[in-house]
């Protein structure tokens, strides 16, 4: 033990024993066995459920992309466009609307899910879209070509 | 060792005596875990106790609570009647009897209690809430008003209100904990309170805001729904001079599994009336004229959200809305006023 | 326990369950209106948005590894926005006519399906040709089990698969059957079977001479 003051040599107790345990076995109280009772085997387990915790936090956002794809790809489908273009066709409509609200769109508001798509088809065939060159225009969409 | 910490101890004691630095303490001092864990164990043996009485507290300061629940509310309510509205009967038998047991004779308390409160806060909240209702949802029949209003004015409901505003701890009653009826009581005797201090306007807005809100994520169908969906429906139809419901499976699958699925529209005159979907073309047939019912009461999901920004007038004269017996778009349009 | 008399022995799992009982109607009784009630609509609407649907789809001529991705995304419900991994709302996928499955290119001769029955020397490779001839549903199913994900989920998901060799579907499977899934690719007409006349009339660029000869 090196002390670089008489003062640090004092201190040197450090915190009471019994709380520093408790933190750990706080968030150890969901794990089964011995890893939940026994101080030496419960910190090893905690510090790696912390270190999946780390990761995961990251894994996380990664899953949500990857679950918010899948329902939009099936929510374009059912309105016969796919989700590139509905994306590109709603950027050139400026229709800033982030992935998760389209899908809470797509599942609880499916009305107003369909004109979207239906906004994004006019503005494909407008803007002369491969993906949606042989598909009708829907109606009720007025486009800025339709006014003049 | 540990004598050679001691003596650094006391050196660093004798440096604080010159210097002015204070160093706080690190860590949690090493007899508060032995002694929680005694008082703990100690807790253990006496078993559950009662709850405490927030008011036996020692800061307890009763009137600083009247004026803080008077503020917090944004309510104007005259402090005495507030007072009186938060004291029950028996508060005032049990000081009383405090009194004679000291050896009192005839005890005289200069206490009102709100007997008389509870009784006038009861009529007029069931007043302002029924015509509120009429007033919010003037398509629902006057049977679903009625269901809603007594939903509104279950003792769960309005005694969950009371705590949520705040009373629990300020009522004098001789409970202990409050019971839901003295809650409920309590609530009813604020309304009462509140009419004397302002007037009957400005109380409605208070029971608009703090009970009738209650209704604002409710599925109203949920609460009331009509009994016999198939007769109704087919009734309100006769009246209203148009063809009898016709009901047409519109889609199926899965039929010989037990998660069928049937779809089942209802058409007047080829007019879509309503859709459900159910286990059995029954359970379907039954869940569609219930929900063309729901399209034509203003109850369904989509329809308009019930307003909580009006304002109820309980001097003018009753009107009711239209019973099921008499529902119609022509009867609807001489009640509501077109 | 031959001390134990049979007279106040009662056993702890009935106990239990009494217990249990007890507390669960005093919760019921006690919250009335606070627990939120579903509606019959509502529940309807739920019962709408769960239905599993049954979909037919015809494997005449389709390549069944290109089939099994459409199949797949069905019987895992990946075509429904309220998809989740953990969201059972699978469909189910009537597969009929497998015995007609069209294999890109060579692949009836040189793709291999091995087993191994775990005993030593229990390996075997049965070309497609082969394991076609000796079951017409064996090649589709194994293209869509391939096709998933090796999880939990596989076996239960492949429940809902019902792969017929012909188009001979039982009749209780066919009343449930609700939609008709796209063929990936137009099925052919085939040269027999269109009538001789047919062929004969039709117009041709070039005759052939008379004295050549037609093998």
């Amino acid at each position: 033990m090196v002390f670089q003051s008489l003062t640090l040599f004092a201190r040197s107790r450090g915190p009471d024993e019994f709380w520093r345990k408790r933190k750990i076995f706080k968030l150890a109280a969901h794990f089964v066995g011995r890893k939940r009772n026994c101080y030496s085997i419960a910190i090893r387990y905690v510090h790696r459920a912390l270190r999946y915790a780390t990761m995961s936090r990251k894994l996380k956002k990664a899953d949500m992309l990857n679950l918010w794809n899948t329902r939009l790809t099936a929510a374009c489908a059912e309105h016969d466009i796919n989700l590139r273009t509905f994306k590109e066709a709603l950027m050139r409509n400026n229709i800033l609307i982030d992935r998760k609200t389209l899908v809470d769109l797509a599942i609880w508001e499916p009305r107003s899910f369909k004109s979207l798509t239906q906004l994004a088809i006019a503005r494909g065939k407008q803007d002369g879209l491969n993906d949606v060159m042989y598909v009708k225009t829907p109606p009720g969409v007025i486009t800025r070509g339709m006014l003049k | 060792m540990s004598s050679l910490r001691t003596c650094a101890r006391a050196a660093i004691r004798i440096q604080k005596l010159t210097s002015v630095i204070y160093t706080g303490e690190r860590g949690i001092k090493r007899w508060v875990a032995p002694t929680l864990r005694v008082i703990n164990k100690r807790k253990a043996k006496l078993g559950p106790q009662p709850e405490p009485r927030r008011s036996n507290f020692l800061d307890w300061n009763y009137n600083a609570e009247i004026f803080a629940f008077n503020k917090r509310l944004s309510e104007n309510f005259d402090v005495e009647l507030l007072q009186q509205a938060f004291t029950h009967r028996s508060y005032v038998a049990q000081e009383e009897q405090k009194q004679r047991e000291v050896g009192i004779e005839n005890p005289e308390l200069s206490i009102k209690d709100n007997t008389d409160l509870i009784v006038e806060g009861k009529c007029l909240t069931s007043e302002i809430v029924e015509r509120y209702l009429r007033q919010a949802l003037p398509r629902l029949p006057e049977e679903g008003i009625l269901k809603l209003k007594d939903y509104l004015l279950s003792e769960e409901i309005v005694a969950k209100v009371s705590v949520q505003i705040g009373t629990k701890d300020i009522i004098l009653s001789e409970d202990h904990p409050v019971r839901q009826e003295t809650l409920v009581n309590t609530f009813f005797a604020l309304v009462a309170a509140l009419a004397r201090s302002n007037d009957v306007v400005h109380t409605s807005f208070f029971v608009r805001d703090f009970l009738i809100a209650t209704l604002s994520d409710k599925e109203i169908l949920s609460i009331w729904t009509p009994s016999h969906p198939f007769q109704t429906l087919d009734a309100i139809l006769n009246r209203e001079k148009r063809g009898s419901a016709d009901f047409r499976l519109t889609a199926q699958t899965g039929v010989n599994t037990i998660l069928a699925a049937y779809q089942v529209a209802v058409y007047s005159d080829q007019q879509f009336l309503g859709i459900g979907t159910g286990e059995t073309v029954q359970v379907a047939k039954n869940i569609a004229a219930l929900d063309a019912l729901q399209r034509m009461f203003g109850i369904a999901d989509f329809s308009r959200p019930i307003p909580f920004n009006l304002t109820v007038d309980v001097s003018s004269q009753r009107t009711e809305n239209l019973p099921l017996t008499k529902w119609c778009t022509e009867n609807l349009k001489h009640t509501v006023g077109g | 326990m031959g001390n134990v008399s049979s007279k106040n022995f009662v056993p702890r799992s009935r106990k239990f369950v009494r217990r249990n009982q007890k507390s669960f109607f005093q919760h019921k009784h006690d919250r009335k209106y606070l627990t939120s009630i579903m509606s019959a609509v509502k529940r309807a609407q739920q019962w709408a948005t769960f239905a599993r649907t049954w979909h037919l789809f015809d494997a005449t001529w389709q390549n069944p590894f290109d089939s099994a991705q459409v199949i797949i995304k069905h019987l895992m419900g990946l075509h429904k926005p309220i998809y989740h991994p953990m969201n059972d709302c699978g469909d189910h996928v009537v597969v009929m006519n497998s015995r007609d499955i069209a294999l890109p290119g060579d692949e009836w001769r040189k793709r291999v399906y091995f087993h191994h029955t775990t005993y030593p020397g229990g390996a075997s490779w049965t070309l497609a040709w082969e394991l076609h001839n000796k079951n017409p549903t064996l090649v589709i199913k194994k293209a869509v089990y391939n096709g998933m994900d090796g999880n939990l989920q596989r076996r239960h998901t492949m429940q809902r698969l019902h792969v017929f060799p012909d188009d001979k579907i039982p009749e209780e499977i066919l009343k449930n059957i609700s939609n008709q899934i796209r063929y990936l690719r137009p099925v052919p007409t085939r040269l027999d079977h269109i009538s001789p006349e047919e062929v004969e009339n039709y117009p041709k660029i070039v005759d052939y001479p008379k004295q050549y000869i037609l093998r």
